[in-house]
């Protein structure tokens, strides 16, 4: 029963990874960006909610989508848009350095003491059923990461400009040349790593019941180990990552001795370089293909 | 349709177009051909938007295109088959198809554009479904011109659509560009095979060096004494003359590109 019940909370917490590391594909795919500054949207959709402290959860909901992707439309325009023929380093420091923007930012206007929200409190109650008890929450991020994940799916085979985000990811200037509108696709791109960080942000203060103006910071970086692990540029690959990160996170957390439980983190890193000696290119991988 | 006056490209320090001038009517062929390095392909791409050119000017259809990004030309009727094909390999062939119609929403028309590629390919309606990087490069070829004709270009440019093709492919390729032809399309082809290009295109450039070294009508260019030191670069570098003239010589004897 252990067993299972561990199972679960690895499914839910590699769903919630899951979802952060294809904000962070996605991306990657269509821009060549590691996008470090995901997190700080993950991070503002927290302080969205804490400020509509008191209003219906549907309110405090739909406000973090809505903000979090116009920022995440805006950091494009006004970050990324001017870079996108710079090389990929540059892109880089550039996500590097709108991170620390947005942190800094909201460090002056909240303070860096991590601040209690209640959010969805009610969620953390588990519901029993077949002798295993389930934090609410845990079903919910399940259901709503499945949900997302179809939905993703269907959105880049049916859809136009979901097929033509999928030709640029393979061949940008190919796709360029066939009239796929290169700021278009990436505008999209960018909104849709918005909504899937503001997913994120609704569960991280479900669980933590806090926010504070570092807690992307975490997030972002197990995200980018997760999409690495399932292949830079696969987006099956990062949402793999993700569930694989979440399974061996709970795992060390889980049959660790004890007093290690706390270095947790630390243990799961060191698998990673261990992973990436073994398979640097990641799980899934497509050939890169060679650019016009 | 076509007209490129004195273009100039580099790519840093290094200049790759020397002040090219080519004109292309409607409903001509016209081929450039030259030794590899000659900047063939970086005419194409420079005329599709994707490299900057550094002077000149370029005029598609009686308006200014330099400087205009690649999707815009798109949309404006110009079409690129890029060499080496750049098909999306991890997409079904299908989807490569309809790729081609981005720029374009009359979905009726589009419909019986896709029926007439699949009529002119058939090999492309067999494996319909299938992921196009499991076509073998003849079929990689096909759906590349398929995919950009679907665009319902004005003027099709085509970088080096023989290279490494079987010539019952090669054959099969230029069958379709004289077809749409009839139906007013436009082609500037780029080409090292210089015996393709020339039994293919109305009028030929030659070009060496970054530079239009000859120009005529084929069959023009076929007979003349002077071709294969343009297409060498002799003429511009005498002294290495008798060298390429013999290479020329043996490749002209077996009919393939040195």
């Amino acid at each position: 029963m252990i067993v299972v019940q561990n199972l679960i909370d690895a499914i839910s917490l590699g769903a919630v990874y899951a979802l952060a590391a294809l904000g962070i594909g996605l991306i990657f795919s269509i821009m060549r960006l590691i996008n470090f500054a995901h997190g700080e949207l993950i991070m503002v959709g927290g302080f969205v909610i804490y400020s509509l402290a008191g209003q219906p959860m549907l309110v405090m909901a739909i406000a973090a989508f809505i903000v979090v992707t116009i920022l995440a439309l805006g950091m494009e325009r006004i970050a990324f848009r001017p870079l996108r023929r710079a090389s990929p380093p540059t892109l880089l420091i550039a996500s590097f350095a709108v991170s620390y923007f947005l942190q800094h930012v909201v460090l002056i206007l909240f303070g860096s003491r991590p601040m209690g929200v209640d959010f969805l409190s009610s969620l953390g109650e588990s519901v029993e059923f077949a002798g295993l008890r389930v934090p609410l929450l845990q079903l919910i991020a399940i259901v709503a990461t499945v949900v997302l994940m179809v939905g993703l799916a269907f959105f880049f085979r049916a859809s136009r400009i979901g097929v033509q985000m999928r030709a640029a990811a393979e061949d940008f200037t190919m796709a360029r040349l066939l009239g796929v509108k290169a700021d278009r696709v990436i505008a999209v791109a960018f909104a849709l790593s918005g909504i899937l960080a503001s997913f994120v942000s609704l569960y991280l203060v479900a669980q933590t019941g806090s926010v504070s103006y570092k807690m992307g910071v975490n997030m972002v970086l197990i995200a980018f180990v997760a999409s690495v692990i399932g292949g830079m540029g696969s987006l099956t690959g990062a949402a793999l990552g993700g569930f694989l990160v979440g399974l061996v996170s709970v795992s060390l957390q889980a049959y660790l001795p004890e007093e290690l439980r706390p270095y947790r983190d630390a243990f799961v890193f060191l698998l990673f370089i261990a992973f990436l000696l073994w398979r640097p290119q990641g799980l899934l991988v497509r050939q890169a293909s060679e650019r016009v | 349709m076509l007209a490129i006056e004195r273009l100039q490209v580099s790519y840093g320090s290094i200049t790759a177009l020397r002040g090219v001038d080519i004109a292309v009517g409607k409903g001509e062929i016209v081929a450039v051909i030259g030794p590899n390095g000659a900047g063939k392909s970086t005419l194409l791409l420079t005329l599709a938007g994707v490299v900057k050119a550094k002077g000149g000017a370029v005029r598609f259809d009686g308006r200014p295109i330099l400087g205009d990004a690649p999707e815009k030309l798109a949309a404006s009727g110009l079409a690129l088959v890029p060499e080496g094909r750049h098909i999306f390999s991890s997409m079904s062939v299908a989807e490569n198809i309809a790729l081609g119609a981005t720029t374009r929403n009359d979905r009726a028309a589009i419909a019986a554009d896709t029926e007439r590629v699949l009529a002119m390919f058939p090999v492309l309606r067999d494996r319909y479904r299938q992921r196009a990087g499991n076509l073998s490069g003849g079929e990689q070829q096909m759906l590349a011109i398929g995919r950009a004709l679907l665009a319902r270009p004005k003027l099709l440019l085509l970088d080096e659509p023989s290279l490494g093709l079987a010539p019952l492919v090669v054959k099969q390729v230029y069958d379709a560009i004289y077809a749409l032809r009839q139906q007013g399309l436009t082609v500037l082809v780029v080409e090292q095979s210089v015996n393709r290009a020339l039994n293919a295109a109305d009028r030929a450039y030659v070009m060496s060096g970054g530079a239009i070294a000859m120009v005529g009508r084929s069959a023009e260019l076929m007979g003349n004494p002077d071709f294969d030191a343009a297409y060498f670069g002799a003429a511009k570098a005498p002294g290495s003359g008798q060298v390429a003239g013999q290479m020329a010589g043996q490749a002209a004897g077996q009919g393939t590109r040195p």
